[in-house]
């Protein structure tokens, strides 16, 4: 008997060991968009901080893990956490304790932008607006230009701070091939010459679907739609020369264009295998980085079109029911001071452009920018902001994924 | 009377765990699929979903693509396995045989995958070897056996996690049948085959088949593998339900959830095939 009534303490101590995981105590005593920045610093001050966001980047995570963790522990008391998780499974984390109403989350920070974004401020998932409450925002950032105003040209309210700058630009290997296409037609031509030797990621990965939108911008312009409807039938037809420029690109491509990679990273290993010779990347910095690393041959270069590749701004939001509101604001206005912003651009801290408005830097913080030797592969930051194009709506997206999957790969029909 | 309740009773802590969570799961995601969405707005009794995905070419092309490497990786591996168990059992070197079955089946789905993309990625390990020998002119005359709409890659490597998984079990069965009846039987002459057709097959048939029903179901209801070492389009179908799972509009979300009740429904009916299995295997006294 007595053994019987360990094993039903055991067995009940283990269930509501589950139910008690949930509770854990909130940190939060004060509104934080009503306080002091002394108050929220002291508030933050020896709690530890949640960021959430995609872990798919060696050189962000020893970033966020080194750098950012170790200053922000010695200067603020403040120890910050990190968990790899992709953005989609945030959100939905994020909608279910929603719909529960789940007032005591687990994230603080999230790194989010796009349709994502979209989606988590439609739905209420945000807290904010509290950018204005950051001393660094108001002292850094150019609060008027479009970069920061808008995201995936979807108004940003003051719901996201915003962290690094892409821009999207294609490496090659410069010993394989030295003549790269300037714009569409011409990696048609490349793809002719070279056939079996580029492919892209499939959609819906990030990059790959950056790439098929910057064909789409070369191809039709972007002009167009930037106040278009989220309807299927418009879009479609909008993009139709660019689906039919895919259409003939297909056979081209590595294995006739029947099948991609699932996911960026992927490519870029049949890159560095010579599979391919050509890659992708989201971070104009990353060929150098990954020449450093090992991983890409010394020969790795970038370029990107004459008619320009598109960029975006990626930001950082606090969840509507993160614990540690305070917490995150430390955080997210650490990064971006000017030590942080120049560390994140030296190519072996993690080479990301940076977002502060240059009028608003002393010369001496213009210095340090500058004082940054930038990778071997990395364009100019300059030749970069020249061939800047704006991003797509985010609503645009899931459904230009949409028609990429039904029309582009299986065996052709 | 009470003594009836009592392994109910005792059943209860955990079944509250695994019915609450599993089935609040399957009733949020049916809500779901019905169109009862209050976070997207969504708040009308619709089939309009289930109509829609079964009515669509891309999800029967799911549909097929994974009941298809299921069934071709399970019955290989199924084949295979029961004659590798045999074959030991046969064999005097039973020692040291069965450990060397342990290797792949604690290895992860997802580490078989990348030695498949190792060995057989036309970079990979195998074709480097041909090429050195001389066998193949270049790395990319070598048959592209990843990726592909036939699944090669996939079914090898479901099968190099499986057969031995089948051989284990079964081989399980085989050691634990008395020798008296194939005696029997060959004192009346039968031969090898005949005693392994007549008298083993039958005893190790429910095990066998419910081993099958085992790893069919779980790949067909696997993701990594699939992602791995698929092609992009068909997809399988976990793949395709997490893509539609994961497309940031919430308008989607019931699309997602149809494909989810469609996984969960055809799973149910295998448990139930399984529950067959057992009731056979009873009956003969295991």
């Amino acid at each position: 008997m007595n053994k019987k009534l360990l094993l039903l303490i055991l067995s009940s101590i283990l269930i509501f060991n589950l139910v008690g995981c949930a509770k854990k105590p909130s940190v939060d005593t004060i509104d934080v968009l009503d306080s002091s920045w002394e108050d929220i610093l002291q508030e933050a001050k020896g709690t530890t901080v949640t960021y959430y966001g995609w872990g798919g980047s060696d050189t962000h995570n020893s970033w966020i893990d080194g750098y950012v963790a170790d200053t922000l522990k010695e200067r603020y008391d403040i120890t910050l956490k990190r968990v790899g998780m992709n953005i989609d499974e945030i959100l939905n984390n994020l909608l279910n304790e929603k719909q529960v109403e789940s007032t005591e989350g687990n994230i603080d920070v999230v790194w989010i932008n796009g349709e994502n974004f979209f989606t988590a401020k439609e739905n209420g998932l945000l807290f904010g607006p509290f950018t204005e409450e950051l001393p660094n925002f108001n002292k850094y950032i150019d609060k008027d230009s479009p970069d920061v105003k808008y995201d995936f040209g979807y108004s940003v309210d003051g719901y996201e701070a915003p962290y690094g700058k892409a821009q999207f630009v294609m490496i090659y290997d410069s010993e394989k091939t030295d003549n790269v296409p300037k714009g569409h037609e011409e990696l048609l031509e490349w793809a002719k010459n070279n056939p079996g030797k580029f492919t892209y990621p499939a959609l819906p990965d990030f990059t790959g679907s950056a790439f098929i939108r910057n064909i789409i911008s070369d191809i039709v312009g972007y002009e167009q739609f930037i106040d278009m409807e989220a309807d299927e039938e418009v879009v479609r037809k909008a993009i139709e020369p660019a689906i039919e420029y895919l259409k003939e690109l297909k056979p081209y491509l590595w294995k006739e264009g029947k099948t991609y990679p699932a996911e960026v990273p992927l490519l870029n290993n049949m890159y560095a295998d010579g599979e391919v010779w050509m890659t992708m990347g989201y971070n104009p910095n990353e060929a150098s980085n990954k020449i450093l690393t090992g991983e890409f041959k010394d020969t790795t270069r970038t370029f990107i079109f004459d008619k320009g590749t598109i960029g975006n701004t990626n930001f950082l939001a606090i969840p509507f029911n993160s614990p540690n509101k305070a917490g995150a604001m430390a955080v997210i206005d650490f990064i971006l001071s000017v030590e942080a912003q120049v560390s994140k651009y030296d190519p072996t801290g993690r080479g990301d452009l940076p977002v502060l408005d240059n009028d608003k830097l002393s010369d001496e913080e213009k210095a340090m920018f500058n004082a940054i030797e930038l990778g071997i592969a990395t364009l100019p930051q300059d030749e970069l902001a020249e061939h800047r194009l704006p991003e797509m709506p985010a609503k645009l997206v899931p459904i230009i994924e949409k028609i990429w999957m039904e029309t582009i790969p299986g065996e052709g029909e | 009377m009470k003594e009836r309740l009592k392994p109910y009773i005792l059943l209860i802590p955990i079944m509250a765990v695994i019915i609450g969570i599993f089935a609040f799961g399957i009733l949020m995601g049916f809500l779901q699929s019905i169109g009862i969405f209050k976070a997207a707005g969504l708040t009308e009794i619709t089939l309009k979903y289930y109509r829609e995905v079964l009515g669509s070419k891309s999800f029967i092309d799911s549909l097929e693509f994974s009941l298809y490497i299921a069934l071709v990786s399970s019955i290989i591996s199924i084949v295979l396995g029961v004659l590798l168990a045999y074959s030991i059992y046969k064999s005097k070197i039973r020692t040291g045989m069965e450990r060397i079955f342990n290797i792949p089946i604690v290895v992860p789905h997802m580490v078989s995958a990348l030695l498949m993309y190792n060995i057989l990625a036309q970079s990979g390990t195998f074709p480097r070897i041909l090429h050195s020998f001389g066998l193949i002119k270049e790395q990319a005359s070598f048959p592209s056996l990843l990726y592909g709409k036939n699944g090669v890659g996939i079914i090898l490597s479901y099968m190099w996690k499986e057969i031995p998984f089948i051989a284990m079990t079964t081989y399980a069965i085989l050691g634990n049948i008395s020798n008296k009846l194939s005696d029997v039987a060959r004192n009346l002459g039968a031969n090898n085959r005949q005693v392994f057709r007549h008298i083993l097959l039958p005893l190790i048939g429910p095990t066998v088949f419910s081993s099958f029903i085992i790893i069919f179901a779980f790949s067909f209801g696997a993701y990594e593998v699939p992602l791995l070492l698929g092609p992009t389009s068909p997809q399988t179908l976990p793949i395709k339900a997490f893509i539609e799972y994961s497309n940031p509009s919430l308008i989607n979300r019931p699309y997602a959830m149809v494909i989810n009740m469609i996984l969960t429904f055809i799973s149910i009916v295998l448990v139930w095939l399984y529950n067959k299995a057992f009731s056979l295997m009873t009956k003969y006294k295991w």
